[in-house]
């Protein structure tokens, strides 16, 4: 066992599940969506992007790529929160909570073709 | 294989990243749990934005106090944790930055993006020169002299170093690699359609080969030159069309040979062919009668055969008594001692030949047996050209220099295309010719070689006179010279070589008419090239330069000519 790819395939779940969990609820119900799970998954979500950095492999290549989508949506939807909150005090209003939720919903689709990818490479690799 | 050392850098920084992201997480997260008191006194506790905030002008060290409210004492305590663990975080990272740019491996890796870059940009023709030693270092200034850049690579970092801190008049692209390696040859722009000739002039002969096979398997449209000492290795150079193999033994017993026989042409050969700072060789002609060989090296043997074959008594001093093949009487030791060199009977001799591989012997050679006999024709071997100045200052009456002799050979067939088959005819030339051809061209450059252009007359290399010829205007040779109105040379401009069909006529004629197909060699002072492209491109310009009339050919200076020859006449609006 390795333990770097241990560590590896933690973060790439990890940040799918935070995801996961954060995105789960009504999409426009600000009680069903807790902001440290936003928080969470964003940084899993960055931790994972510098861990993907520096291979050369095509499917590290894709990896990549797909986790640095993540992090697009994921920075996207902490904006969107930070600036309805505390920059133009519209508040955690549904059309709001709507946008943040969608955005992390598409963090969401990456994330798990991240881990598809990871489990397609290490299925070929035991092969 | 291009971004190699954007992978390397993001490799390194992995770890430090890392750390880096999850001290700014703790510390945000740990923000937002600690209670605070706002500014009415009631409870209150931060949200991920504001602790985001805080730990962002905290971490890096900015600092603007404690906002939005004053800190509570849990807040402070906080503070102070996530001040130790952002700073500490980011000095490992910075740390591992400034290891990682010192790190030699990265640095190479560095500098050979930046030397991919430096051959990627180059758009216009360029030379390869490989290896940096004196030859190499000749070839590189009078290359950028032209206005060439020039690529360099060489195998030893500390010549590089010099070359980058010297100026240049065009652009020098240097690197620390290994010639024999076809991949760094292609790195180094030998696939690049601007390059036009790759130099193999490495201290190795077995590299050079390995360059020029190189060159000519990857791009067949550049030229290969490249210096041989070993004979073999020069035939197998010329076996698969290395456009040029220089072998400085053999050219310093050309050059010899010339010297003994035909005076006049071996100054014209040596001035012509030694580098762009040449000077004409004032020399005497070596005297026949007794010769000494000191050495018997590559060179010596050569020599010895020469000499042998110009019908001389020549008595070899050589070191070691084991060598193959020396001939007999030779006299062993050293030719810097003075009982060695009488013992070759050098009182008696017209000449002393210094060879050895070691350039204080040849000047101690050179001095003692001057001192011996004051008449004695002095010719010796200078292998550096570190010494120069000694050589200089002692005086010989012949110095053999393979560097300058190679670099000025590849010169001077590089300057123009019919410099070759115009030094094969000098060598064939009449004595008298030679000294004509010394006298006129000596006055072109101030004593310094001439510039060499050659041209083609066709529809595209010279316009303007195709298409007067085409029109069946006799165009001489002298007219492109002379001034037919005063009677006087308008350029310094010598016509060395016309081709026509291929026979090749050395000083052709000045009443020679010019014909579609004609190649001309024309020597000139330096920067002449431009002037006369003017002149074979503009045709109003050549017809002022063969008439001394203006040519009014412009549309509209043509159509008032017409109307004032014919009256105005409403052909104008037709």
């Amino acid at each position: 066992m390795n333990m770097s790819k241990v560590v590896f395939g933690f973060f790439v779940l990890l940040a799918l599940t935070l995801n996961f969990g954060f995105f789960l609820g009504e999409i426009d119900n600000p009680d069903h969506h807790n902001v440290y799970e936003l928080f969470a998954a964003l940084v899993v979500g960055l931790i994972a992007t510098v861990m993907k950095l520096g291979e050369r492999s095509q499917m590290s290549a894709m990896l990549l790529a797909s986790s640095l989508v993540v992090d697009l949506h994921l920075i996207a939807a902490a904006l969107v929160w930070a600036i309805a909150v505390h920059v133009t005090d519209i508040g955690l209003t549904p059309a709001v909570m709507a946008t943040i939720v969608s955005l992390s919903g598409g963090a969401l689709l990456a994330n798990l073709l991240s881990v598809v990818l990871l489990t397609m490479d290490t299925a070929g690799f035991s092969r | 294989m291009n971004d190699s050392f954007a992978f390397l850098f993001f490799r390194r920084m992995r770890m430090p990243l890392i750390v880096l992201i999850s001290a700014y997480a703790i510390a945000t997260i740990g923000f937002t749990l600690m209670p605070g008191v706002d500014d009415q006194g009631n409870p209150w506790r931060m949200s991920i934005f504001q602790a985001f905030y805080v730990v962002s002008y905290t971490g890096t060290t900015i600092g603007f106090g404690e906002v939005p409210y004053d800190f509570s004492p849990a807040q402070r305590m906080w503070t102070m944790v996530s001040i130790y663990l952002t700073v500490i975080a980011w000095l490992f990272s910075i740390g591992t930055i400034i290891s990682l740019l010192q790190d030699p491996s990265f640095r190479l890796h560095r500098q050979r993006a930046r030397f991919r870059r430096g051959v990627a940009a180059i758009n216009q023709p360029f030379y390869l020169v490989c290896g940096l030693g004196d030859t190499g270092r000749l070839l590189v200034r009078a290359l950028s002299d032209r206005g060439h850049p020039v690529v360099v690579i060489d195998n030893d970092e500390d010549k590089i170093d010099a070359l980058s801190v010297e100026t240049h008049h065009s652009l020098v692209v240097a690197t620390c690699t290994d010639a024999r390696l076809p991949a760094n040859l292609a790195e180094a722009g030998l696939r690049s359609r601007w390059c036009i000739g790759v130099l193999a002039v490495t201290g190795e002969d077995l590299t050079n080969l390995k360059i020029a096979v190189t060159a000519k398997l990857l791009n067949q449209r550049c030229q290969a030159r490249a210096r041989a000492d070993e004979r073999e290795v020069a035939d197998n150079m010329r076996s698969f069309d290395t456009d040029q193999v220089v072998n400085p033994v053999e050219e310093y017993i050309q050059r010899v040979r010339l010297a003994f026989e035909r005076p006049a042409a071996f100054r014209l050969y040596h001035w012509l062919q030694c580098g762009p700072d040449a000077r004409l060789p004032d020399i005497r002609q070596p005297p026949r009668g007794h010769w000494i060989l000191c050495g018997f090296g590559r060179l010596g043997r050569a020599a010895h055969a020469l000499l042998i074959e110009l019908g001389l008594q020549v008595t070899v001093i050589e070191e070691d008594p084991m060598l193959e093949g020396l001939p007999q009487g030779t006299v062993q030791g050293r030719g810097t001692q003075a009982e060695t060199l009488t013992a070759a009977g050098v009182e008696g001799a017209v000449g002393i030949l210094a060879t050895t591989r070691d350039d204080v012997d040849n000047l101690s050679i050179l001095i003692t047996a001057r001192a011996l006999n004051p008449d004695l024709f002095v010719g010796v071997l200078e292998n550096g050209l570190s010494s120069h100045a000694l050589f200089r200052a002692a005086g010989p009456d012949f110095i053999g220099q393979p560097s300058s002799v190679t670099a000025g050979r590849m010169l001077a067939s590089m300057s123009a295309a019919l410099v070759e088959p115009f030094i094969a005819q000098i060598i064939k030339a009449e004595e008298s010719t030679c000294s004509a051809l010394i006298e006129r061209l000596e006055q072109l450059n101030d004593g310094q070689p001439p510039e060499f252009l050659s041209f083609l007359v066709s529809e595209r290399r010279a316009p303007a006179v195709a298409r007067l010829l085409e029109q069946g205007s006799d165009i001489t040779l002298g007219a492109l010279i002379n001034d037919p109105e005063r009677g006087e040379r308008r350029w310094p401009l010598e016509v060395l070589l016309l081709r026509r069909n291929n026979q090749d006529v050395l000083l052709p004629d000045a009443q020679t008419r010019l014909a579609l197909g004609d190649r001309l060699l024309l020597a000139g002072q330096r920067g002449i090239g431009r002037r006369l492209a003017s002149v074979l491109e503009n045709e109003d310009t050549l017809v002022r330069a063969l008439t001394g009339q203006d040519m009014h050919n412009g549309w509209l200076w043509t159509r008032l000519l017409r109307l004032a020859s014919m009256g105005l006449h409403l052909r104008m609006f037709r």
